[in-house]
């Protein structure tokens, strides 16, 4: 199988990260709940997964909340921060994931910014809708359909300067993209774990600066006496047995990033998006590129997208069709009704991949 | 040579804790508080064996680690608590 759809999942982890997970299902018991060799190796696993992470996104390791994927601690993060009613200004190309927790707060959602690859008007739009007066703000690092890079280091300090408390989804940036919690000065800022940082599925984190309101209540191993949760991080956000064995791939994943560096994976990732790119351009399709893009690229196939992505896939290319959850960053960019189809690269990333999927896509019928 | 405990609200502070004393030349042990030491219910502690504890207090407090008491060891062998 070509695998072209990191965007959803990296499918194809570094060895080690298997490893860890059944090592840690053999050895470890529940984290922070005993004092046995078994219980303290979890305590340890788990750990130093907070370590990994607060070294490849500079922060402390008590900063790092575990969650079960990027959408739990996006809720956590928005029901800290937006009260029913709220104004929230948002990007144009958020995922559901972000738009869905607003929707169900009744908040009102302020869309600040349409054009795709376009940062003057991203910033132009964002800082309106700041000086207008808004309670929060949440917005997405990189599209996860079109890979646009949003300019969030300038729009962070757009909302630091008005004291607007804000989240940022790092969903698709994460293990891409350098992120840093300290120098973005973000109140929450969450991720998975299962793609761009090569953990394995059921695992994110939850970058916390500001306040947090829990999400979940219950057993944390601390404080026991009290019925109110923890006032502290992490224990307050971390009700409930944590997923040992799966903190325990994703700090395999984290140390893989860590030693790698981020940057080189980029590169990777962005040689292949301009490869692809200038491929079905010249196959006549239409092709959503341009400056500030990630290693994600949408297309029209000049076929239905649902049906190009199923004859890729007898040809055993596996991308993502449709709205891929976003139906607000398609509306932006005018393909609510068709949809695109998705090729999304990873830290494998490779020419042969690539020019495996053109040869595919040219075999497309068109009509 | 004294043993000390100093003990944290969470597994968390008590292994950065513990990462930072190592770090730093002071040996010290990850375990369980002893029942009688936490009043809050269950919590970790950093078991030193050591004369002086005050550098080791002083380092934490230093780097913001969260301590919530410290336990010395009399002469007779009992455990009392010190004024950090």
């Amino acid at each position: 199988m070509i695998y072209l759809d990191n965007g959803a999942t990296s499918f194809r982890k570094p060895p080690q990260v298997y490893r860890a997970v059944e090592e840690a299902m053999r050895a470890c018991a529940n984290p922070g709940r005993g004092g046995y060799p078994a219980a303290m190796r979890a305590s340890e696993t788990v750990y130093a997964c907070r370590e990994a992470a607060g070294r490849l996104l500079d922060c402390n390791p008590e900063q790092v909340v575990l969650t079960t994927s990027c959408t739990h601690g996006l809720n956590i993060a928005i029901r800290s921060l937006v009260k029913p009613g709220a104004k929230v200004t948002v990007s144009g190309f958020e995922h559901n994931a972000v738009t869905r927790p607003l929707h169900a707060l009744d908040a009102d959602i302020r869309v600040a910014g349409r054009r795709l690859f376009d940062w003057e008007d991203t910033l132009e739009c964002f800082e309106r809708e700041l000086r207008r007066g808004v309670d929060a703000a949440a917005f997405t690092h990189v599209s996860n359909v079109f890979g646009y890079i949003l300019p969030v280091e300038r729009m962070a300090a757009l909302c630091r300067e008005r004291g607007v408390p804000f989240i940022i989804d790092a969903a698709q940036s994460a293990g891409t993209l350098p992120v840093s919690l300290r120098e973005l000065g973000a109140d929450f800022i969450a991720m998975p774990g299962h793609k761009g940082l090569l953990g394995p599925q059921g695992t994110g984190l939850l970058l916390c600066r500001g306040d947090a309101r829990p999400l979940f209540f219950g057993g944390t191993g601390s404080d026991s006496v009290n019925q109110e949760m923890p006032d502290y991080l992490p224990d307050r956000l971390e009700a409930g047995t944590l997923n040992v064995p799966g903190y325990a791939g994703l700090t395999e994943g984290l140390r893989y990033l860590n030693k790698t560096g981020v940057e080189s994976i980029f590169r990777r990732e962005h040689r292949q998006l301009e490869r692809c790119a200038d491929g079905l351009k010249k196959l006549g399709m239409r092709v959503f590129a341009g400056e500030h893009q990630a290693g994600t690229v949408s297309f029209l196939p000049g076929m239905d997208c649902e049906e190009a992505a199923e004859v890729l896939a007898r040809q055993g290319i596996a991308v993502r069709a449709g709205l891929h959850c976003a139906p607000l960053a398609h509306e932006s960019a005018g393909t609510l009704e068709s949809g695109t189809v998705r090729v999304s690269f990873g830290h494998d990333a490779a020419d042969s991949q690539t020019d495996a999927f053109l040869r595919a896509a040219a075999k497309l019928p068109r009509y | 040579m004294r043993v000390f405990f100093i003990t944290f609200r969470s597994v968390t502070f008590a292994q950065r804790g513990e990462r930072l004393l190592s770090r730093n030349g002071h040996r010290c042990t990850l375990q369980r508080t002893p029942k009688w030491m936490e009043t809050q219910g269950c919590g970790y502690c950093l078991r030193l064996k050591t004369e002086d504890v005050a550098p080791a207090v002083a380092l934490l407090r230093e780097n913001e680690v969260p301590m919530r008491k410290v336990y010395a060891q009399r002469p007779d062998g009992n455990l009392e608590e010190m004024a950090v």
